[in-house]
């Protein structure tokens, strides 16, 4: 990605820490990370379970504060202090994108996803106005969700649930979406097209995407660039090419019988079972 | 465009608020008629039923709305007004004021019991300020809360003469028969500005409903806005169980009755807990001072008696995804 001169970098993060409170001491979820993302860019953060992924994309939105634990270090949306932003406008610059729903009570797609929008209203009796309900219309659609619009949450599959929640964040202004393990729970055909649709948000309308998976094959066909996490520090980032490759792999997961090979159309690296002989 | 918003949902809930206000005056027309004397004097009326009629309209309304906001807050349909305790606190204040002799009462309302619930509201605030409590540890707290207060009841009870005794089960069971007008007018200003205050936070509400993340991911800094939530509801609670006692299955069944017809968003929801609950209340008193006649029944083990089997069957109708509506064609 091409930026221009000066221009600080649309996520930045820098020395971030973070342990979880009665975890054993010195060992912090995540320790000392630090990357920067540019504008429209697609970026995985790959690595082991439990290794800090998640946690730290909590952590950069703000959805886990400091507060809940022992952690330090900054976060900058466009050069500027993000833990500083109330947490709404938080939202709407740079938004979690969870896999959690409580689903307990009756509630439709679209109630859901309007909630994006009139949070931030300023009437306090009134829930959305035309403008508002425009723009969710048109997040869903964007997400190919509409039609699940008037659906209960806990009658869609985990994958609907995905697209709904991604409407969400898209209806609530965020440029910078950062998705936890948004593929992981979709059927071939769901994986395809939100791959495709987030590519698509990055190249042509500068969203800029985080994507936490521990599937790399999934996350590597979309992402330009990866960022390795292991133990909760940064092992090693760079493009896909760069860093998917058997000696990296070794690194991350020493015992996984794995071995790397190329994709039969495009040429990039992929990852196979089994041990190479 | 419009085809999400002006759904049936919408027009549903219109229908539901007028057919809830009708309820209500019916039950407020027959708690002012009917009563243990057949042709009733003014004065009668006026110094008997009205209190009445106006206390379960306040209490009905005020155990709905914060059974509603207490199972948002949650994230648990299963909470009630008396998940957390606050009523434990409160009976355990009345019980303790019966003995010590403490002529805190106002009016017909109780005012030690108002002072447990206030004790058990701070205790329960204080956990909550903790961080690193989470919504389980809170919930667990509370039914703690509850457990410590009835088993304190209980052990008062086991030392007690039967006259203490007696008082204190009518009022652990619910009643409204110490109503008085002016403490009645004191309820109603109480729970319709707390409930009004609790309404206009249906925004946090409604993000509750996603579940701690699912707030925190939509911009609603969950640990303050619980705190506020809790704090509203717990003296709402504690209000209505100092008028009335404990009065179960208002709290609970209100809002699922509703929330299976008019969906969850709380703009829409909390105006009709409010009114079906006061005019569920209000039948339900109604019903338990003629049933028996002379005798009357206590209000609470009405609501119970008929709410268990009914909460029964709407879980079995209601709470199923997708029994909302017959969903329009897309």
């Amino acid at each position: 990605m091409s930026h221009e001169l000066g221009r600080p970098p649309v996520l930045g993060v820098y020395g971030l820490s973070f342990g979880y409170r009665n975890s054993v001491p010195g060992r912090a979820a995540v320790h000392e990370v630090s990357f920067e993302i540019e504008e429209g860019e697609f970026v995985a953060l790959l690595g082991p379970n439990g290794s800090g992924k998640s946690t730290l994309l909590k952590l950069i939105s703000g959805v886990q504060g400091f507060d809940s634990g022992c952690g330090e270090g900054q976060v900058r949306f466009e050069g500027r202090d993000f833990f500083g932003l109330p947490p709404a406008v938080r939202a709407a610059r740079i938004n979690y994108i969870g896999f959690g729903w409580a689903g307990e009570f009756p509630l439709t797609a679209f109630e859901a996803v309007l909630m994006a929008r009139s949070i931030g209203g300023a009437s306090l009796f009134r829930a959305a106005g035309p403008g508002d309900i425009q723009a969710v219309e048109n997040a869903m659609r964007l997400c190919g969700c509409l039609e699940l619009g008037h659906r209960d949450l806990r009658e869609l599959s985990g994958g609907e649930r995905q697209l709904v929640a991604l409407a969400r964040g898209i209806a609530q202004g965020a440029r910078v979406l950062l998705l936890d393990e948004a593929l992981s729970q979709m059927d071939l055909h769901h994986q395809a097209r939100m791959g495709e649709l987030l590519k698509a948000l990055c190249r042509e309308q500068g969203y800029t995407v985080l994507l936490v998976s521990h599937d790399w094959n999934l996350a590597t066909e979309w992402a330009t660039r990866c960022v390795l996490l292991r133990a909760g520090r940064l092992h090693k980032q760079g493009t896909c090419e760069e860093v998917v490759n058997s000696p990296t792999l070794g690194e991350l997961y020493p015992e996984a019988p794995v071995w790397v090979g190329r994709h039969p159309v495009h040429g990039g690296p992929k990852i196979f079972f089994g041990s190479k002989i | 465009m419009r085809a999400f918003t002006e759904g049936s949902s919408e027009a549903r809930s219109r229908s539901l608020v007028l057919f809830g206000i009708l309820a209500w005056i019916l039950a407020i027309a027959a708690g002012l008629y009917l009563g243990a004397v057949a042709d009733a004097d003014w004065s009668l009326i006026r110094e008997l039923r009205l209190p009445r009629v106006v206390l379960a309209g306040a209490i009905g309304m005020g155990l709905a709305i914060s059974g509603a906001a207490l199972q948002a807050i949650f994230t648990n349909p299963l909470c009630e007004p008396y998940t957390l305790g606050i009523s434990s606190g409160a009976a355990l204040g009345a019980v303790l004021g019966a003995t010590l002799d403490l002529d805190w009462n106002f009016s017909g309302l109780a005012g030690p019991a108002f002072g447990g619930a206030l004790v058990f509201t701070l205790i329960l605030l204080g956990v909550a300020s903790r961080t690193g409590v989470g919504t389980l540890g809170l919930l667990l707290t509370g039914v703690m809360l509850s457990f410590l207060g009835s088993s304190l009841v209980a052990l008062w009870m086991a030392f007690a003469d039967s006259n203490g005794i007696q008082g204190a089960l009518v009022w652990l069971m619910g009643t409204l028969s110490r109503a008085r007008l002016q403490g009645a007018l004191i309820t109603l200003i109480c729970t319709v500005s707390l409930s009004i205050g609790i309404w206009s936070r249906w925004r946090e509400l409604d993000a509750l409903l996603l579940g701690e993340e699912g707030a925190a991911a939509l911009g609603v800094s969950v640990s303050q806005a619980r705190k506020r939530l809790m704090l509203l509801s717990s003296l709402l609670v504690g209000i209505c169980v100092s008028g009335g006692g404990m009065i179960g299955f208002v709290g609970l069944m209100v809002p699922h009755f509703l929330r299976g017809r008019v969906g969850s968003l709380h703009l829409r929801l909390l105006p009709l807990c409010g009114i079906w609950g006061a005019a569920s209340l209000t039948a339900a008193d109604t019903f338990a001072r003629v049933a028996a006649r002379p005798y009357e029944l206590p209000v609470g083990v009405v609501t119970a008696l008929i709410g268990a089997p009914l909460f029964v069957l709407i879980l079995l109708k209601g709470l199923r995804p997708g029994s909302r509506s017959p969903r329009r064609a897309a």
